[in-house]
Protein backbone atom coordinates (compact mmCIF):
# COMPACT_ATOMS: atom_id res chain seq x y z
CA UNK A 1 0.00 0.00 0.00
CA UNK A 2 2.74 2.36 1.10
CA UNK A 3 4.70 1.51 -2.71
CA UNK A 4 0.46 2.74 -4.12
CA UNK A 5 1.11 5.86 -2.12
CA UNK A 6 4.25 6.89 -3.17
CA UNK A 7 3.65 5.97 -6.94
CA UNK A 8 0.31 8.05 -6.96
CA UNK A 9 2.27 10.88 -5.18
CA UNK A 10 4.91 11.08 -7.80
CA UNK A 11 2.00 11.00 -10.81
CA UNK A 12 0.00 14.06 -9.03
CA UNK A 13 3.67 15.62 -8.51
CA UNK A 14 4.22 15.06 -12.48
CA UNK A 15 1.39 16.49 -13.33
CA UNK A 16 1.75 19.82 -10.75
CA UNK A 17 5.11 20.51 -12.56
CA UNK A 18 3.45 19.92 -16.01
CA UNK A 19 0.23 22.04 -15.02
CA UNK A 20 2.54 24.77 -13.85
CA UNK A 21 5.38 24.38 -15.95
CA UNK A 22 3.49 27.63 -18.78
CA UNK A 23 3.89 30.83 -17.97
CA UNK A 24 1.34 33.06 -16.29
CA UNK A 25 -1.54 35.10 -18.54
CA UNK A 26 -0.51 37.55 -21.17
CA UNK A 27 -0.87 41.38 -19.65
CA UNK A 28 -3.49 43.45 -22.04
CA UNK A 29 -1.41 46.44 -22.12
CA UNK A 30 -0.57 47.58 -26.19
CA UNK A 31 1.62 45.96 -27.71
CA UNK A 32 3.75 49.12 -29.59
CA UNK A 33 5.47 52.39 -28.13
CA UNK A 34 5.80 55.59 -29.55
CA UNK A 35 9.54 57.02 -29.55
CA UNK A 36 8.43 60.00 -26.44
CA UNK A 37 7.06 56.86 -24.79
CA UNK A 38 7.97 57.03 -20.89
CA UNK A 39 10.70 53.75 -20.13
CA UNK A 40 11.01 51.96 -17.16
CA UNK A 41 12.96 48.55 -16.13
CA UNK A 42 12.87 46.18 -13.60
CA UNK A 43 15.79 43.78 -11.95
CA UNK A 44 16.41 41.83 -8.98
CA UNK A 45 13.08 43.12 -7.53
CA UNK A 46 13.98 46.81 -8.10
CA UNK A 47 12.60 49.47 -10.59
CA UNK A 48 15.40 50.92 -12.74
CA UNK A 49 13.88 54.93 -11.23
CA UNK A 50 11.95 55.56 -8.96
CA UNK A 51 10.35 59.15 -10.76
CA UNK A 52 9.07 59.07 -13.98
CA UNK A 53 7.90 62.53 -15.53
CA UNK A 54 4.87 62.61 -17.95
CA UNK A 55 3.12 65.58 -19.89
CA UNK A 56 -0.51 66.90 -18.47
CA UNK A 57 -3.54 66.67 -20.19
CA UNK A 58 -2.33 64.02 -22.89
CA UNK A 59 -2.58 60.64 -22.75
CA UNK A 60 1.37 58.89 -22.95
CA UNK A 61 2.62 55.40 -23.28
CA UNK A 62 4.97 53.47 -20.16
CA UNK A 63 7.42 50.96 -21.47
CA UNK A 64 7.78 48.64 -18.92
CA UNK A 65 10.83 45.80 -19.92
CA UNK A 66 10.59 43.11 -16.94
CA UNK A 67 14.08 41.92 -16.95
CA UNK A 68 13.19 38.46 -14.96
CA UNK A 69 10.85 35.63 -14.11
CA UNK A 70 9.45 36.84 -11.44
CA UNK A 71 6.00 38.30 -12.31
CA UNK A 72 5.83 42.26 -11.88
CA UNK A 73 3.88 45.36 -13.07
CA UNK A 74 3.73 49.05 -12.87
CA UNK A 75 0.16 49.80 -11.46
CA UNK A 76 -1.08 53.68 -11.42
CA UNK A 77 -2.50 55.00 -8.67
CA UNK A 78 -3.97 58.73 -7.94
CA UNK A 79 -3.10 58.23 -3.97
CA UNK A 80 -0.60 57.28 -1.84
CA UNK A 81 -2.58 54.77 -0.21
CA UNK A 82 -2.57 53.41 -3.65
CA UNK A 83 -6.55 53.24 -3.79
CA UNK A 84 -7.35 54.94 -6.45
CA UNK A 85 -6.59 53.14 -9.78
CA UNK A 86 -5.62 55.13 -12.20
CA UNK A 87 -4.41 52.16 -14.43
CA UNK A 88 -3.46 48.49 -13.24
CA UNK A 89 -2.91 45.78 -15.55
CA UNK A 90 -1.82 42.06 -14.62
CA UNK A 91 1.47 41.28 -13.39
CA UNK A 92 3.19 39.23 -15.64
CA UNK A 93 7.07 36.92 -16.05
CA UNK A 94 9.42 38.15 -17.97
CA UNK A 95 11.45 38.33 -19.87
CA UNK A 96 9.02 40.57 -21.62
CA UNK A 97 8.27 44.45 -22.55
CA UNK A 98 5.22 45.67 -22.13
CA UNK A 99 3.93 48.73 -23.12
CA UNK A 100 1.05 50.56 -21.18
CA UNK A 101 -1.25 53.38 -22.57
CA UNK A 102 -2.12 55.48 -20.32
CA UNK A 103 -4.70 58.35 -20.18
CA UNK A 104 -4.73 61.82 -19.77
CA UNK A 105 -3.97 62.73 -16.28
CA UNK A 106 -4.34 66.29 -14.64
CA UNK A 107 -1.27 67.92 -13.47
CA UNK A 108 0.22 66.64 -9.90
CA UNK A 109 1.73 63.25 -8.44
CA UNK A 110 1.13 59.57 -9.13
CA UNK A 111 1.80 56.44 -7.85
CA UNK A 112 3.61 53.70 -9.10
CA UNK A 113 4.44 50.28 -7.87
CA UNK A 114 4.34 46.54 -8.65
CA UNK A 115 1.35 45.05 -7.16
CA UNK A 116 3.35 41.91 -6.50
CA UNK A 117 6.28 43.47 -4.78
CA UNK A 118 4.73 46.76 -3.11
CA UNK A 119 8.50 47.93 -2.01
CA UNK A 120 8.63 48.24 -5.63
CA UNK A 121 7.61 51.66 -6.26
CA UNK A 122 7.57 55.43 -7.12
CA UNK A 123 6.13 58.74 -8.24
CA UNK A 124 4.64 60.09 -11.41
CA UNK A 125 4.94 64.10 -11.60
CA UNK A 126 2.80 65.32 -14.41
CA UNK A 127 3.20 68.48 -15.29
CA UNK B 1 -1.58 6.75 24.29
CA UNK B 2 -4.30 5.16 22.21
CA UNK B 3 -4.13 7.06 18.67
CA UNK B 4 -6.72 6.68 15.93
CA UNK B 5 -4.57 8.18 13.28
CA UNK B 6 -1.25 5.91 14.01
CA UNK B 7 -3.32 2.66 14.30
CA UNK B 8 -5.74 3.33 10.94
CA UNK B 9 -4.70 1.12 7.80
CA UNK B 10 -4.11 2.77 5.35
CA UNK B 11 -6.59 2.02 1.98
CA UNK B 12 -6.06 2.51 -1.55
CA UNK B 13 -8.62 6.07 -1.07
CA UNK B 14 -6.63 6.98 1.70
CA UNK B 15 -3.61 6.74 -0.71
CA UNK B 16 -5.44 8.66 -3.46
CA UNK B 17 -6.28 11.74 -1.24
CA UNK B 18 -3.19 11.41 0.50
CA UNK B 19 -1.39 12.08 -3.36
CA UNK B 20 -3.56 14.80 -3.68
CA UNK B 21 -3.29 16.93 -0.52
CA UNK B 22 0.58 16.32 -1.68
CA UNK B 23 -0.29 17.69 -5.35
CA UNK B 24 -2.18 21.03 -3.92
CA UNK B 25 0.49 21.93 -1.46
CA UNK B 26 3.07 21.36 -4.68
CA UNK B 27 0.87 23.16 -6.66
CA UNK B 28 0.29 25.97 -4.56
CA UNK B 29 4.28 25.84 -3.42
CA UNK B 30 5.34 26.40 -6.96
CA UNK B 31 2.85 29.15 -7.81
CA UNK B 32 4.50 30.90 -4.80
CA UNK B 33 8.17 29.81 -5.65
CA UNK B 34 7.96 31.69 -8.76
CA UNK B 35 6.18 35.05 -7.42
CA UNK B 36 9.99 36.22 -6.46
CA UNK B 37 10.35 38.15 -3.13
CA UNK B 38 11.04 36.50 0.46
CA UNK B 39 8.00 36.12 1.83
CA UNK B 40 6.48 34.08 -1.51
CA UNK B 41 9.57 32.21 -1.40
CA UNK B 42 8.98 31.37 2.45
CA UNK B 43 5.58 30.80 1.81
CA UNK B 44 6.53 27.94 -0.70
CA UNK B 45 9.20 26.67 1.17
CA UNK B 46 6.56 26.31 4.03
CA UNK B 47 4.30 23.94 2.02
CA UNK B 48 6.76 21.81 0.82
CA UNK B 49 8.03 21.64 4.72
CA UNK B 50 3.91 20.76 4.98
CA UNK B 51 4.24 18.42 2.13
CA UNK B 52 6.95 16.65 3.69
CA UNK B 53 5.49 16.11 6.86
CA UNK B 54 1.93 14.97 5.04
CA UNK B 55 3.64 11.74 3.69
CA UNK B 56 6.86 10.92 6.18
CA UNK B 57 6.67 7.45 7.03
CA UNK B 58 8.02 8.29 10.87
CA UNK B 59 6.29 7.38 13.86
CA UNK B 60 6.54 10.63 15.25
CA UNK B 61 5.31 12.02 11.80
CA UNK B 62 2.37 9.48 11.89
CA UNK B 63 1.13 9.69 15.62
CA UNK B 64 0.80 13.76 14.96
CA UNK B 65 -0.28 13.54 11.75
CA UNK B 66 -3.63 15.54 12.81
CA UNK B 67 -1.77 18.15 14.55
CA UNK B 68 0.19 18.64 10.94
CA UNK B 69 -3.58 18.71 8.90
CA UNK B 70 -4.61 21.05 11.21
CA UNK B 71 -1.47 23.42 10.69
CA UNK B 72 -1.95 22.89 7.43
CA UNK B 73 -5.46 23.88 7.03
CA UNK B 74 -4.30 26.61 9.40
CA UNK B 75 -1.26 27.49 7.13
CA UNK B 76 -3.17 27.90 3.89
CA UNK B 77 -6.48 29.88 5.65
CA UNK B 78 -3.87 32.42 6.98
CA UNK B 79 -2.18 32.48 3.16
CA UNK B 80 -5.63 33.21 1.39
CA UNK B 81 -6.50 35.76 4.77
CA UNK B 82 -3.54 37.68 3.54
CA UNK B 83 -3.76 37.63 0.29
CA UNK B 84 -7.69 38.78 0.67
CA UNK B 85 -6.27 41.76 2.58
CA UNK B 86 -3.23 42.74 0.42
CA UNK B 87 -3.85 41.92 -2.60
CA UNK B 88 -3.15 41.53 -5.46
CA UNK B 89 -6.00 40.38 -7.40
CA UNK B 90 -5.19 38.81 -10.35
CA UNK B 91 -5.26 35.24 -12.90
CA UNK B 92 -2.44 33.20 -11.40
CA UNK B 93 -3.23 34.41 -7.61
CA UNK B 94 -7.18 33.18 -8.22
CA UNK B 95 -5.62 29.81 -9.31
CA UNK B 96 -3.16 29.78 -6.03
CA UNK B 97 -6.26 30.76 -3.66
CA UNK B 98 -8.90 27.54 -5.50
CA UNK B 99 -5.60 25.30 -5.19
CA UNK B 100 -5.52 26.03 -1.50
CA UNK B 101 -9.66 25.88 -0.93
CA UNK B 102 -9.69 22.60 -2.68
CA UNK B 103 -6.36 21.73 -0.05
CA UNK B 104 -8.43 22.90 3.00
CA UNK B 105 -11.30 20.58 1.63
CA UNK B 106 -9.45 17.56 0.98
CA UNK B 107 -7.61 17.80 4.24
CA UNK B 108 -10.73 18.37 6.20
CA UNK B 109 -12.08 14.93 4.91
CA UNK B 110 -8.67 13.41 5.62
CA UNK B 111 -8.75 14.42 9.02
CA UNK B 112 -12.26 13.33 9.19
CA UNK B 113 -11.04 9.89 7.85
CA UNK B 114 -8.51 9.01 10.28
CA UNK B 115 -8.75 11.11 13.22
CA UNK B 116 -12.78 11.64 13.03
CA UNK B 117 -14.65 14.36 15.54
CA UNK B 118 -12.35 16.68 15.73
CA UNK B 119 -13.92 17.57 19.05
CA UNK B 120 -13.49 13.94 20.15
CA UNK B 121 -9.53 14.22 19.04
CA UNK B 122 -9.42 17.33 21.09
CA UNK B 123 -10.38 15.48 24.23
CA UNK B 124 -9.07 12.41 23.57
CA UNK B 125 -5.41 14.03 23.36
CA UNK B 126 -6.36 16.27 26.76
CA UNK B 127 -6.93 13.11 28.74
CA UNK B 128 -4.02 11.37 26.98
CA UNK B 129 -1.92 14.36 28.32
CA UNK B 130 -3.37 14.42 31.56
CA UNK B 131 -2.90 10.30 31.84
CA UNK B 132 0.94 11.57 31.35
CA UNK B 133 1.49 14.50 33.68
CA UNK B 134 -0.44 11.79 36.18
CA UNK B 135 2.27 9.34 35.43
CA UNK B 136 5.26 11.63 35.74
CA UNK B 137 4.21 12.99 39.07
CA UNK B 138 3.56 9.89 40.46
CA UNK B 139 6.79 8.63 39.55
CA UNK B 140 8.19 11.59 41.04
CA UNK B 141 6.68 11.31 44.22
CA UNK B 142 7.79 7.50 44.47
Amino acid sequence: MKRLATTLTLVALAAVLAACSGTSAAPTAAPSADPDALRISSKDLTFSTDKLVAPAGEAFQIVYDNQESAPHNVAIYADQGYSQKVLVEEPFSGPKVVTYSVPALDAGTYYFRCDLHTNMKGTIEVE
Amino acid sequence: MANRSASRSFSAVDAVIRAGIVALILGTAYIHSTLGGLLFTLNAAGYVVAAIAMIAPIALASRFRWVIRVGLVGYAAATIVGWAVQGPYFSTAYIAKAIEVALIAVVAVDFIRFDGNPIALVRRELSSGMAFVRARRAAAAA
